[in-house]
């Protein structure tokens, strides 16, 4: 489900369906990798819209946690952990968060909830057939992954 | 003389001509749009565009096939591309078309996505099942078939409409 106020009601309602929540991780630069991090938005965007429209009934696309590039990935890591708390507590089992910003392999291991990196591929200049065929190859290799965390409970 | 002064217009027979006219022209003027816009929903033609085709009809088997189409759809000021999927089989002179959305709360469910289950559709968000026509399995989570799309054939060619409640 879409942080939007058509899905939220029905959220609330079915909340012991909806236990997992999709963060999209997007570093946010205005200097020199400004055209890196808005490629890594247009990518994640869409990969995190696929992955939520496959798994709606149990997932809640919540906004990007967006930080900026120069940060220490250590202090993003300490305000990501409150989110995941800050989630727990409101009874949401799982969390996904989605990136393509390689500073975050760093700290994958000290994170309990699922963190999924990939490999940024940029849409600019690619033709719509081809850009469909990329992202459903990218989403089938990353459906299992979340399958898995749901049945490691 | 008094018989050419019938041939000639009096000055309130004309003023009376003009002003119908002109009255006439102002009048059909404001009614005709008026009238446009309430027959309108008439004569939008039925484009072919609510059909969308999807598949050959020689692909088909008896086991149901993923098939995506993708078409336009506005959004108040947004157009976009939506792609949507429909599993699709024969059964002898029948093609069936479902709707891959599973009816509990909207995930994908796809054919045979679980060993345990085959010859199943299975949703992977909460484990809801259906059978082959789409019937929802008793005991899982969802309440309802797994929804219909119309289909039309022509030459060849599968078309399929909206997606409608087997209920």
């Amino acid at each position: 489900m879409r942080w939007s106020t058509d899905d939220i009601p029905s959220f609330v309602k079915e909340r012991q369906y909806v236990d997992t929540a999709l963060v999209p991780m997007l570093p946010i630069d205005f200097g020199d990798g400004i055209r890196q991090s808005s490629a890594m938005t247009e990518f994640i965007t869409v990969m995190t819209a696929e992955i939520e429209r496959q798994f709606r009934g149990r997932m809640l696309l919540v906004p990007p946690f967006t930080y900026l590039e120069t940060k220490d990935i250590e202090e993003c890591h300490k305000e990501i952990e409150q989110w995941i708390q800050h989630m727990k507590k409101e009874q949401v089992k799982h969390v996904v968060m989605i990136t393509a910003d390689p500073s975050w392999k760093k700290v994958e291991a000290d994170l309990d909830e699922l963190l999924v990196w990939m490999p940024l591929v940029p849409f600019e200049n690619m033709d719509a057939e081809y850009k469909k065929q990329v992202i459903s190859e990218q989403i089938k290799q990353l459906l299992p992954l979340v399958m898995d965390k749901w049945k490691g409970q | 003389m008094s018989e050419e002064q019938n041939h000639n217009v009096s000055r309130r027979q004309f003023l009376t001509y003009t002003l119908t006219g002109v009255g006439g022209f102002m009048a059909a003027g404001i009614i005709l749009p008026m009238a446009r816009f309430a027959i309108d929903p008439v004569l939008q033609a039925e484009s072919a565009g609510d059909m969308k085709a999807v598949a050959s009809v020689d692909d088909l088997t008896d086991q149901p096939q993923r098939f995506d189409f993708s078409y336009e759809q506005e959004d108040a000021w947004n157009t976009s591309e939506v792609t949507e999927t429909a599993w699709i089989y024969q059964e002898g002179d029948e093609i069936v078309a479902l709707s891959p959305t599973c009816t509990h709360l909207g995930c994908t469910v796809g054919w045979e996505a679980n060993q345990d289950h085959p010859e199943e559709f299975f949703c992977p968000c909460h484990g809801g099942r259906f059978k082959k026509d789409g019937t929802n399995i008793e005991g899982t989570p969802p309440t309802e078939p797994l929804h219909k799309y119309e289909v039309e054939v022509q030459e060849g060619t599968v078309y399929v409409g909206k997606a409608e409640s087997q209920v």
